[in-house]
């Protein structure tokens, strides 16, 4: 909706966001989990003052777009949400700014590495399982034993390289691939 | 800023191995991690391994759980010497109480459970004995409307007294998960929401690293330093 007057026109920030989860996410889940975050923590009021919406998603980086001065308190919402449609979330603020453009040049990245589909075995003493999924050197491993992930909710275990092969010395965690 | 996530849980306490911690945490601006596991929890893993992420520091510290207040003194006095982070496990006003008036420990964590809070002799305790009070941010993300009201209730009356008695105070996220972690801005944001000052917030979130280069050094006795 256009306003009368461009000097009554609100200014806006836009939220470049990575979602962080265990598995698919569906866009309408994510909305629904926001807003609910929104209105548990702020209320109808306070969450009529952010006016936050969603203008892009797409699985992984989002953008989410709210009033200028309400900046502080998005960034507390999004880190209120830890589940998305009962798979484990966690909503990683990557940077704000003032225009759809410049948050997706600046804070989302334009190639993303598709995760590995391979299904390998680990064995580690203590932890044994299958690999779920590979992000560079961050491994989410389905356990056998379904106890050892009990307390904290979660479906995987969070490993990495370092734990499958300990004399990778001059690592710095940053290359990809294992 | 030097900012050092004071009390997480990996394997087998938590679902993450150590290094996981350390590469999410490092991605998200903390150049220093705290690993308490409770005592309780069973044999570590993978502690070697988080040696070899480099950019970021991983302390081990450890998690007293204790039933009563001379089981605490007892332990902490025993691991005083191996840790370089002791945490008590609080939750109980008793257990509260004991940790702040024991001068061992470093942080008093989750310690608001229910209606229990430190209250006035245990911050005064604490002042005294240098006792950290840790705010746990995990109910804030974790809990819904009505638990999560009480919850907040209780930490907004004791962050008056943290105040009155100027208390040192740790923000962490007690996380068990890499998907527990939060940045440090957003650890920010959620304390302002219950009135904390941004430069106290940030400040808190600085403070375990003096604590840890405070206890890396050789003490003889109280006040008395080897060099």
């Amino acid at each position: 909706m256009r306003s009368w007057l461009p000097v009554l026109r609100d200014r806006r920030r836009y939220i470049a966001f990575e979602l962080e989860a265990e598995d698919r996410v569906r866009r309408g889940d994510l909305i629904g989990e926001i807003r609910a975050a929104q209105t548990s923590l702020f209320g109808d009021l306070g969450a009529a003052e952010n006016r936050l919406r969603m203008i892009t998603f797409d699985g992984r980086f989002g953008i989410l777009r709210c009033i200028h001065t309400r900046t502080e308190e998005c960034r507390a919402l999004l880190a209120t949400v830890n589940s998305v449609g009962g798979t484990r979330a966690a909503i990683r603020v990557r940077g704000i700014s003032g225009t759809i453009k410049a948050a997706t040049e600046k804070y989302i990245p334009q190639s993303i590495l598709q995760p590995n589909e391979n299904k390998r075995r680990v064995d580690l003493g203590p932890v044994s399982g299958s690999v779920a999924r590979v992000h560079g050197r961050e491994i989410d491993l389905c356990p056998d034993d379904r106890k050892i992930t009990e307390g904290s909710g979660t479906r995987y275990v969070g490993l990495t390289s370092f734990d499958l092969c300990g004399e990778d010395i001059d690592a710095d965690g940053t290359s990809d691939g294992l | 800023m030097n900012f050092y996530e004071c009390n997480l849980h990996t394997l087998p306490d938590g679902s993450d191995s150590p290094s996981r911690m350390a590469l999410v945490a490092k991605r998200l601006g903390y150049s220093g991690i705290i690993i308490c596991n409770h005592m309780t929890a069973g044999r570590a893993f993978g502690f070697d391994a988080a040696r070899l992420v480099v950019g970021i520091e991983v302390v081990f510290g450890v998690e007293i759980v204790a039933t009563n207040q001379r089981a605490l003194h007892a332990k902490a006095a025993s691991l005083r010497e191996k840790a370089d982070f002791l945490a008590v496990h609080g939750g109980d006003e008793k257990i509260n109480r004991a940790a702040c008036e024991d001068p061992n420990v470093d942080l008093l964590a989750h310690a608001y459970k229910g209606r229990t809070g430190i209250g006035v002799a245990a911050a005064k305790a604490a002042r005294d004995n240098q006792v950290s009070i840790g705010l746990d941010l995990d109910p804030m993300i974790r809990l819904r409307g009505a638990a999560r009201v009480r919850w907040m209730e209780v930490v907004r009356r004791d962050l008056g007294l943290i105040r009155k008695f100027d208390l040192n105070l740790m923000i962490s996220t007690g996380a068990k998960s890499h998907l527990d972690l939060r940045s440090p801005r957003d650890l920010v944001a959620l304390a302002c929401l219950f009135g904390l000052e941004r430069e106290q917030a940030i400040e808190a979130l600085a403070l375990p690293k003096s604590i840890i280069d405070l206890n890396r050094r050789k003490w003889a006795s109280v006040g008395v330093e080897l060099l």
